[in-house]
């Protein structure tokens, strides 16, 4: 690679766009947004597991004062719904499968009217036999969550059985063989717990029918283009009918990429033919949202003297809830965690999603990262450690490299991983792995990939010589829309503050796959800088008719093109196109390109190949209270193969906090599920990370460029989020002997374990 | 929610049933409530000062908070009627003359917020602690946000910024 060149505004610290607006107050959310003649929505959820419904009576309710509306299941038709099986029901009809399942709804003048209403409701339910233990669940003899499972319909990609809703293999060689060859053979069990993603502003929608087909909706979803196609297929309109806003998202982490409030202010808005406004109560979130999948992560690992990998067998059962949601793709894109970044010769992994009567499951950042990486990592430390041999040497002996083949048949390229571990062992004082009694240090490495997907973006110069970008998708917070108009703004000659954002309306801005995987700044950026070219070719022409000049004479500078001591402004060829010229548009489409890889390894996979993947390490040094087993982090070091800085400042946020993200799943975070019911619904006893209990989190910025990716850049959000619970696991392990494995790593565990 | 509060009609686009007057960022106002209004509601719904955010609404993630006589409090669980005659300065409060506060900037200048949703009862809390202790310990800067949920940040860029407007003190 050539030395990094220098750029005037892509690679610095640039302040991001929207920053006034968020110190000031003056930013406007979802939850901000009202309508005038406004009603408040409630939803009445079923206190049962699994149940019949007898009998549902709302007479009672809808007579209490400010009632407008009452919805159930039979009082309007609604398509069911779902990212890959249709099990998903708006309200439900004849049976309910998960506690906290939605039964009715009400909408009244106020909040407080609607809660009222809702005890009003009568609803008489006939138990039936639930089962909540994925193990449990894939016994033939185990009630069946969808006892119609074979009527639901599905994308052709899930292959199901019973409670058993999706399957994915990737098979590589003969692992029997490998296993026969190997010196030693290690199996080993990881469990892990549900977490919330733990976004600050709950979910919330308010949604106005302006015809009685057509409807507008401002909520705070991640993926504004998904949520209008679910909701055409819910009411049975056109999409186009549906008008998807976003005007401002208080984080979302996956969380909110699913239907949040959006189904239920629009049936109830239809009901009361008024604008209809629900949100999510804090109880609600932590007992009724779209949790990360609890996941139970089986692992056989055969290796010969030197601790070469030979042969991994492996599986990774996740428990998607009552409904499917993202359990298929979490289980699926799992496979490839459970390999990790290592060479396999030979490799039987397999990743399946199973229905239990628990509360649905979502895709919270990195939905497949955390639990597959905490057991193979968890159990690379422990293979090391049973061989006599260093974790790092271990790892060192069977990273992918440049040119490697991994384990989908992909060949390996801008590999960073060596550098990372280098760096983060260097960073982390590896030479002294035991700084003294109860106290520890701990590696863990991952990859991970930029998704692909499509994004637009359109293109204006403005009379003033600035230019306005329109793109379809959320800035969730990440500062990726600010990014992107670096990029911009570099193509154009422009500054940062020249570029105006324009983004999530689903009428107005371009189709986007939406602010998901790892790929916003990296999609948007590549689709704005085309844009931006062609804009800056239209300029060209009509800067050289107007100088009378070759376009190969004009010298671009300072927003403007000049040709010898003449010049042109770009705000002079704004207004001059648009009196004389029609306006000044562009616009350009972007998908990564796809990447090879050897289909007949394997089966049913969503994510068989990995685009711009990026690599990571972890290393952390902590202590043990010995009496107390709590854990406190001393040092954390997080190096990171991002390609290349498009923004420094916002690339380390990312990283930050997606690494004290993965400590809370490591160390606190659990949501605690006992027969389908949450028992720690607030945010006192569903642990987050506060200021009190954060390290300084070291970043060590590497780049191996990607040839697709803007400026070289990779995916980077989800990543930091994946290695913290493995590389806790091994420092724990390192400081006081005790292997925990079962997240969270709580204190009980630690001294009980 | 009290016996008294439920018997009452609810709806905040109504006049209320209690008077309340109290200084709001400066300016004396004086409003009817009902006795079981929050005060991040009233801001919010009767006085359109939105930059105050609700979150959890139950005390424990620190979106609403203001400063209510010189303390960092959450304005969602502290009832309106509770404080009459007090002095709240919200974020809209801490702008002069169209210049942001040191912490505004600060925060801007450092990354100290991404989604923002928690930004402004963070930068409360933050200016709290900076109106009783000028130049404030790390300890100290991290106890008086303790009480403040980021899920974005991890709270570096967030310490950083209070640091860097303390120092700018």
């Amino acid at each position: 690679m050539s030395a990094p060149k220098e750029f005037e505004v892509v690679g610095k610290r640039l302040n991001r766009l929207d920053g006034e607006g968020k110190v000031t107050g003056a930013a406007v959310y979802a939850s901000d947004f009202t309508l005038p003649g406004m009603l408040h929505g409630k939803i009445l959820r079923s206190p049962h597991a699994h149940a019949r419904i007898v009998r549902i009576d709302t007479s009672a309710a809808r007579k209490m004062p400010g009632v407008r509306a009452v919805v159930t299941g039979a009082s309007q038709k609604l398509n069911r719904f779902g990212n890959f099986i249709k099990d998903f029901e708006v309200f439900a009809n004849e049976r309910v499968y998960h506690v906290g399942q939605p039964v009715a709804g009400i909408a009244a003048d106020s909040e407080y009217a609607a809660e009222q209403a809702l005890r009003a409701i009568e609803v008489e339910y006939a138990e039936l036999p639930a089962v909540f233990d994925v193990m449990e669940a894939l016994d033939k003899a185990a009630p069946l969550v969808h006892p119609d499972w074979q009527s639901l319909k599905a994308a052709p990609i899930i292959v199901r059985e019973g409670n058993r809703c999706s399957r994915t293999v990737i098979k590589v060689g003969d692992v029997e063989e490998g296993f026969r060859n190997s010196y030693r053979v290690y199996e080993h069990v990881f469990r892990t717990s549900p977490v919330h993603a733990g976004y600050t502003e709950p979910r919330v929608a308010v949604a106005q029918w302006t015809a009685s087909d057509q409807a507008t909706v401002w909520c705070n979803t991640q993926l504004l283009f998904d949520t209008q196609s679910t909701l055409a297929e819910i009411f049975g309109i056109p999409p186009s009918h549906i008008r998807v806003i976003v005007p401002g998202i208080g984080g979302g982490f996956g969380g909110k990429l699913r239907l949040g409030m959006e189904h239920y202010a629009m049936a109830l808005a239809r009901a009361a033919k008024r604008p209809v406004r629900v949100m999510s109560s804090s109880e609600e979130e932590l007992t009724a949202a779209l949790f990360r999948q609890p996941a139970t992560i089986e692992l056989k690992t055969g290796v010969d003297r030197d601790g070469r990998i030979l042969a991994k067998e492996g599986r990774i059962v996740v428990d998607a809830g009552a409904c499917s949601g993202s359990g298929p793709l979490v289980a699926s894109t799992g496979t490839m965690i459970l390999a990790g970044p290592y060479r396999l010769p030979n490799a039987n992994l397999e990743g399946i999603s199973v229905y239990t009567n628990n509360h649905p499951n979502g895709s919270i950042r990195a939905p497949s990262g955390p639990m597959p990486n905490f057991a193979t990592e968890s159990q690379m430390d422990m293979i090391a450690e049973d061989l006599g041999l260093d974790p790092l040497e271990l790892r060192l002996r069977n990273i992918l490299r440049e040119g490697d083949i991994a384990v989908n048949g992909q060949k390996m390229t801008a590999v960073g991983l060596e550098e990372c571990l280098d760096k983060a062992a260097t960073a982390i004082g590896w030479d002294l792995r035991k700084p003294g009694p109860n106290r520890g240090k701990g590696l863990a490495c991952g990859w991970w990939m930029t998704s692909r997907g499509s994004s637009g973006s359109y293109l204006k110069l403005m009379q003033d010589g600035t230019l306005t970008m329109m793109v379809g998708v959320v800035e969730m917070g990440t500062g990726a829309l600010t990014g992107a108009a670096q990029v911009v703004a570099e193509e154009m000659g422009m500054k940062l503050t020249d570029i105006n954002v324009v983004s999530a309306d689903s009428l107005t801005t371009p189709y986007d796959f939406g602010s998901q995987g790892s790929r916003t700044m990296f999609a948007v950026a590549n689709a704005s800088r085309e844009a931006a070219r062609d804009l800056l070719e239209k300029m060209r022409t009509r800067a050289a008719k107007a100088l009378g000049t070759d376009e190969q004479a004009l010298v671009m500078r300072d927003k403007a093109f000049w040709s010898d001591e003449k010049k042109i402004t770009f705000a002079e060829i704004a207004a001059q196109a648009n009196t004389a010229g029609g306006g000044l548009i562009a616009e350009a489409t972007y998908i990564a390109p796809a990447v090879e890889h050897d289909a007949s390894r394997v089966q049913n996979h969503f994510s068989p190949a990995w685009p711009s993947p990026s690599f990571h390490v972890h290393a952390t040094d902590l202590s043990v209270d010995e009496v107390l087993g709590e854990v406190t982090i001393n040092r954390y070091v997080v190096a990171q193969d991002v390609g290349y800085a498009i923004n420094p400042t916002y690339l380390e946020g990312q990283l930050e906090g997606g690494a004290v993200q993965g400590v809370g799943q490591a160390l606190s975070e659990e949501i605690i599920i006992a027969n389908g019911h949450v028992k720690n619904g607030n945010l006192t006893d569903y642990k987050m990370p506060t200021a009190m209990d954060v390290p300084k989190i070291e970043v060590i910025l590497v780049t191996h460029p990607s040839v697709a990716g803007p400026y070289g850049a990779k995916g980077v959000g989800e990543p930091p989020t994946i290695q913290p619970p493995a590389a806790v696991a091994n420092a724990v392990a390192a400081a006081c002997g005790k292997r925990i494995m079962h997240l969270p790593i709580t204190a009980e565990k630690i001294l009980l374990g | 929610m009290s016996a008294v509060a439920r018997a009452r009609k609810e709806d905040t686009s109504a006049e209320g049933s209690f008077s309340l007057a109290l200084s709001v960022n400066g300016n004396e106002r004086e409003l009817l409530v009902e006795p079981h209004e929050s005060l991040a509601e009233v801001l919010r719904n009767r006085l359109d000062l939105r930059g105050t955010k609700i979150g959890c609404n139950s005390g424990e993630c620190g979106a609403c908070t203001v400063v209510l006589d010189g303390s960092a409090v959450c304005s969602c669980v502290t009832l309106a009627c509770t404080v009459p005659g007090s002095h709240v300065t919200t974020i809209e409060g801490l702008e002069r003359d169209g210049v942001l506060d040191r912490l505004q900037e600060a925060f801007v200048e450092h990354g100290g917020f991404q989604c923002g949703f928690c930004t402004s009862g963070m930068i409360m809390s933050a200016h709290a602690l900076l109106s009783q202790t000028k130049h404030p310990t790390e300890d100290e800067i991290r106890v008086a946000l303790q009480g403040n949920v980021c899920r974005c940040t991890g709270y570096a860029q967030i310490l950083q910024a209070v640091r860097a407007a303390a120092a700018g003190a």
